[in-house]
Protein backbone atom coordinates (compact mmCIF):
# COMPACT_ATOMS: atom_id res chain seq x y z
CA UNK A 1 0.00 0.00 0.00
CA UNK A 2 2.86 2.39 0.74
CA UNK A 3 4.14 3.21 -2.73
CA UNK A 4 4.99 6.29 -4.75
CA UNK A 5 1.81 7.94 -6.04
CA UNK A 6 -0.53 6.47 -3.42
CA UNK A 7 -3.11 8.96 -2.11
CA UNK A 8 -3.22 9.08 1.69
CA UNK A 9 -4.87 11.02 4.49
CA UNK A 10 -2.94 12.29 7.47
CA UNK A 11 -4.42 11.19 10.78
CA UNK A 12 -2.09 13.05 13.18
CA UNK A 13 -0.58 16.48 13.58
CA UNK A 14 -1.82 19.89 12.59
CA UNK A 15 -2.44 18.69 9.00
CA UNK A 16 -4.74 15.91 10.20
CA UNK A 17 -7.70 15.23 7.92
CA UNK A 18 -5.92 16.48 4.80
CA UNK A 19 -5.09 14.46 1.71
CA UNK A 20 -1.56 13.97 0.46
CA UNK A 21 0.42 11.86 -1.98
CA UNK A 22 3.59 9.86 -1.30
CA UNK A 23 6.41 11.39 -3.29
CA UNK A 24 9.44 9.47 -2.00
CA UNK A 25 10.12 6.49 0.25
CA UNK A 26 13.04 7.05 2.63
CA UNK A 27 13.00 3.72 4.50
CA UNK A 28 10.51 1.27 6.00
CA UNK A 29 9.32 3.88 8.54
CA UNK A 30 9.47 7.30 6.83
CA UNK A 31 8.17 8.78 3.58
CA UNK A 32 8.03 12.22 1.98
CA UNK A 33 4.54 13.59 1.38
CA UNK A 34 3.10 16.58 -0.46
CA UNK A 35 -0.30 17.92 -1.49
CA UNK A 36 -2.82 19.64 0.74
CA UNK A 37 -0.31 19.21 3.58
CA UNK A 38 3.11 20.74 3.92
CA UNK A 39 5.92 19.07 2.00
CA UNK A 40 7.71 17.07 4.67
CA UNK A 41 9.00 13.78 6.01
CA UNK A 42 6.26 11.75 7.67
CA UNK A 43 5.97 8.58 9.71
CA UNK A 44 4.06 5.81 7.98
CA UNK A 45 1.98 5.22 11.12
CA UNK A 46 0.53 8.74 10.79
CA UNK A 47 -0.88 8.02 7.32
CA UNK A 48 -4.01 6.16 6.26
CA UNK A 49 -3.71 5.03 2.62
CA UNK A 50 -6.80 5.51 0.44
CA UNK A 51 -8.00 3.56 -2.60
CA UNK A 52 -6.79 6.01 -5.24
CA UNK A 53 -3.42 6.30 -6.92
CA UNK A 54 -1.99 9.28 -8.79
CA UNK A 55 0.51 9.53 -11.67
CA UNK A 56 3.47 11.05 -9.90
CA UNK A 57 7.16 10.38 -10.39
CA UNK A 58 9.69 9.88 -7.64
CA UNK A 59 10.84 13.17 -6.12
CA UNK A 60 8.21 15.21 -7.97
CA UNK A 61 8.21 18.94 -7.31
CA UNK A 62 5.33 20.79 -5.66
CA UNK A 63 4.24 22.17 -9.05
CA UNK A 64 3.86 18.65 -10.53
CA UNK A 65 1.93 17.46 -7.49
CA UNK A 66 -0.46 20.45 -7.60
CA UNK A 67 -1.07 19.83 -11.33
CA UNK A 68 -1.90 16.18 -10.62
CA UNK A 69 -4.21 17.20 -7.77
CA UNK A 70 -6.23 19.60 -9.94
CA UNK A 71 -6.93 16.70 -12.35
CA UNK A 72 -8.64 14.79 -9.56
CA UNK A 73 -10.44 17.81 -8.18
CA UNK A 74 -8.39 18.59 -5.08
CA UNK A 75 -6.48 21.75 -4.35
CA UNK A 76 -2.86 21.60 -3.23
CA UNK A 77 -1.43 23.86 -0.56
CA UNK A 78 -0.28 27.30 -1.68
CA UNK A 79 3.33 27.95 -0.78
CA UNK A 80 3.52 31.63 -1.75
CA UNK A 81 3.58 33.94 1.25
CA UNK A 82 0.48 36.07 1.75
CA UNK A 83 0.63 39.82 1.20
CA UNK A 84 0.94 41.77 4.42
CA UNK A 85 -2.20 43.84 5.01
CA UNK A 86 -1.58 47.29 6.43
CA UNK A 87 -4.14 47.78 9.16
CA UNK A 88 -5.44 51.33 9.71
CA UNK A 89 -3.94 52.53 12.94
CA UNK A 90 -4.84 55.62 14.97
CA UNK A 91 -2.00 58.10 15.48
CA UNK A 92 -1.37 59.78 18.81
CA UNK A 93 -1.73 63.56 19.08
CA UNK A 94 2.00 64.05 19.74
CA UNK A 95 2.88 62.18 16.56
CA UNK A 96 0.24 64.04 14.55
CA UNK A 97 1.91 67.39 15.33
CA UNK A 98 5.26 66.20 13.95
CA UNK A 99 3.73 64.70 10.79
CA UNK A 100 1.96 66.73 8.06
CA UNK A 101 -1.26 68.10 9.50
CA UNK A 102 -3.39 67.90 6.34
CA UNK A 103 -4.22 64.22 5.94
CA UNK A 104 -4.67 63.09 9.57
CA UNK A 105 -7.00 66.02 10.34
CA UNK A 106 -9.19 65.11 7.42
CA UNK A 107 -9.41 61.56 8.66
CA UNK A 108 -10.29 62.73 12.16
CA UNK A 109 -13.09 65.01 10.98
CA UNK A 110 -14.52 62.26 8.81
CA UNK A 111 -14.60 59.92 11.78
CA UNK A 112 -16.23 62.52 14.02
CA UNK A 113 -19.02 63.33 11.58
CA UNK A 114 -19.72 59.66 11.08
CA UNK A 115 -20.10 59.17 14.83
CA UNK A 116 -22.37 62.22 15.14
CA UNK A 117 -24.73 61.03 12.41
CA UNK A 118 -25.01 57.64 14.06
CA UNK A 119 -25.92 59.19 17.40
CA UNK A 120 -28.51 61.45 15.78
CA UNK A 121 -30.29 58.56 14.11
CA UNK A 122 -30.46 56.64 17.38
CA UNK A 123 -31.91 59.61 19.22
CA UNK A 124 -34.45 60.24 16.49
CA UNK A 125 -35.70 56.68 16.59
CA UNK A 126 -36.00 56.78 20.38
CA UNK A 127 -37.96 60.04 20.21
CA UNK A 128 -40.26 58.60 17.58
CA UNK A 129 -40.96 55.56 19.71
CA UNK A 130 -41.74 57.62 22.82
CA UNK A 131 -44.08 59.94 20.87
CA UNK A 132 -45.85 56.97 19.39
CA UNK A 133 -46.37 55.31 22.77
CA UNK A 134 -47.72 58.53 24.24
CA UNK A 135 -50.21 58.91 21.43
CA UNK B 1 -10.24 39.13 62.41
CA UNK B 2 -10.68 37.33 59.12
CA UNK B 3 -13.65 38.13 56.88
CA UNK B 4 -16.33 35.46 57.22
CA UNK B 5 -16.30 34.63 53.53
CA UNK B 6 -12.61 33.76 53.64
CA UNK B 7 -13.15 30.97 56.14
CA UNK B 8 -14.60 28.89 53.31
CA UNK B 9 -12.53 26.03 51.93
CA UNK B 10 -12.80 27.48 48.44
CA UNK B 11 -9.93 29.73 49.50
CA UNK B 12 -6.51 28.32 50.11
CA UNK B 13 -4.37 29.44 53.06
CA UNK B 14 -0.78 30.43 52.27
CA UNK B 15 1.80 31.19 54.98
CA UNK B 16 3.88 34.22 54.00
CA UNK B 17 6.95 35.51 55.84
CA UNK B 18 6.88 39.31 55.98
CA UNK B 19 9.96 41.62 55.87
CA UNK B 20 9.34 42.32 59.57
CA UNK B 21 9.97 38.67 60.38
CA UNK B 22 6.38 37.64 61.13
CA UNK B 23 4.61 34.76 59.46
CA UNK B 24 1.15 35.73 58.29
CA UNK B 25 -1.64 33.83 56.59
CA UNK B 26 -2.89 35.04 53.21
CA UNK B 27 -6.09 33.83 51.60
CA UNK B 28 -5.87 33.16 47.86
CA UNK B 29 -8.21 31.73 45.27
CA UNK B 30 -7.89 28.22 43.90
CA UNK B 31 -7.17 27.55 40.24
CA UNK B 32 -9.79 25.77 38.13
CA UNK B 33 -9.32 22.08 37.36
CA UNK B 34 -7.64 20.68 34.25
CA UNK B 35 -9.67 20.48 31.04
CA UNK B 36 -10.90 16.98 30.12
CA UNK B 37 -11.54 15.19 26.83
CA UNK B 38 -15.21 15.50 25.96
CA UNK B 39 -15.47 11.83 24.86
CA UNK B 40 -13.26 9.74 27.12
CA UNK B 41 -12.72 12.04 30.10
CA UNK B 42 -8.93 12.00 30.12
CA UNK B 43 -7.14 15.23 31.18
CA UNK B 44 -6.01 17.14 28.09
CA UNK B 45 -2.40 18.15 27.45
CA UNK B 46 -1.40 21.50 26.01
CA UNK B 47 -4.17 23.38 27.83
CA UNK B 48 -3.69 26.17 30.37
CA UNK B 49 -5.09 26.23 33.92
CA UNK B 50 -5.47 29.77 35.21
CA UNK B 51 -8.00 32.06 36.83
CA UNK B 52 -10.23 33.90 34.32
CA UNK B 53 -8.37 37.21 34.60
CA UNK B 54 -5.08 35.59 33.59
CA UNK B 55 -6.64 33.36 30.93
CA UNK B 56 -7.90 36.41 29.06
CA UNK B 57 -4.36 37.77 28.82
CA UNK B 58 -2.92 34.54 27.43
CA UNK B 59 -2.73 34.30 23.63
CA UNK B 60 -5.04 31.80 21.95
CA UNK B 61 -2.18 29.51 20.93
CA UNK B 62 -1.08 28.99 24.53
CA UNK B 63 -4.45 27.73 25.65
CA UNK B 64 -4.89 24.83 23.23
CA UNK B 65 -2.83 22.71 20.80
CA UNK B 66 -2.82 23.71 17.11
CA UNK B 67 -4.41 20.51 15.87
CA UNK B 68 -7.93 19.65 14.72
CA UNK B 69 -10.12 19.19 17.84
CA UNK B 70 -7.26 20.67 19.88
CA UNK B 71 -8.44 21.51 23.39
CA UNK B 72 -11.60 19.45 22.91
CA UNK B 73 -10.59 15.82 22.28
CA UNK B 74 -7.53 13.87 23.35
CA UNK B 75 -5.01 12.58 20.80
CA UNK B 76 -6.40 9.04 20.74
CA UNK B 77 -9.99 10.22 20.15
CA UNK B 78 -8.93 12.56 17.31
CA UNK B 79 -7.00 9.78 15.67
CA UNK B 80 -10.04 7.51 15.84
CA UNK B 81 -12.18 10.23 14.23
CA UNK B 82 -9.65 10.81 11.45
CA UNK B 83 -9.51 7.07 10.70
CA UNK B 84 -13.32 6.96 10.46
CA UNK B 85 -13.22 9.95 8.13
CA UNK B 86 -10.62 8.28 5.90
CA UNK B 87 -12.36 4.90 5.76
CA UNK B 88 -15.95 6.01 5.16
CA UNK B 89 -15.23 8.09 2.01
Amino acid sequence: MIEIGRLCMKIAGRDAGKKCVIVEILDDKFVTIDGETRRRKCNVLHLEPLDEKIDVKKGASHADVSAAFTKIGLKARETKPKEKKIRPRKLRRSKLATKTAAKPEEQKTVKKTAKKTKKKTVKKSVKEKTTETKK
Amino acid sequence: MVEGRKKSRTFRRVKVKTPGGETKVQYKRRKPSKAKCSECGKPLSGTARELPGKMKKLPKTKKRPTRPYGGKLCTQCTRRKMLEKARTK
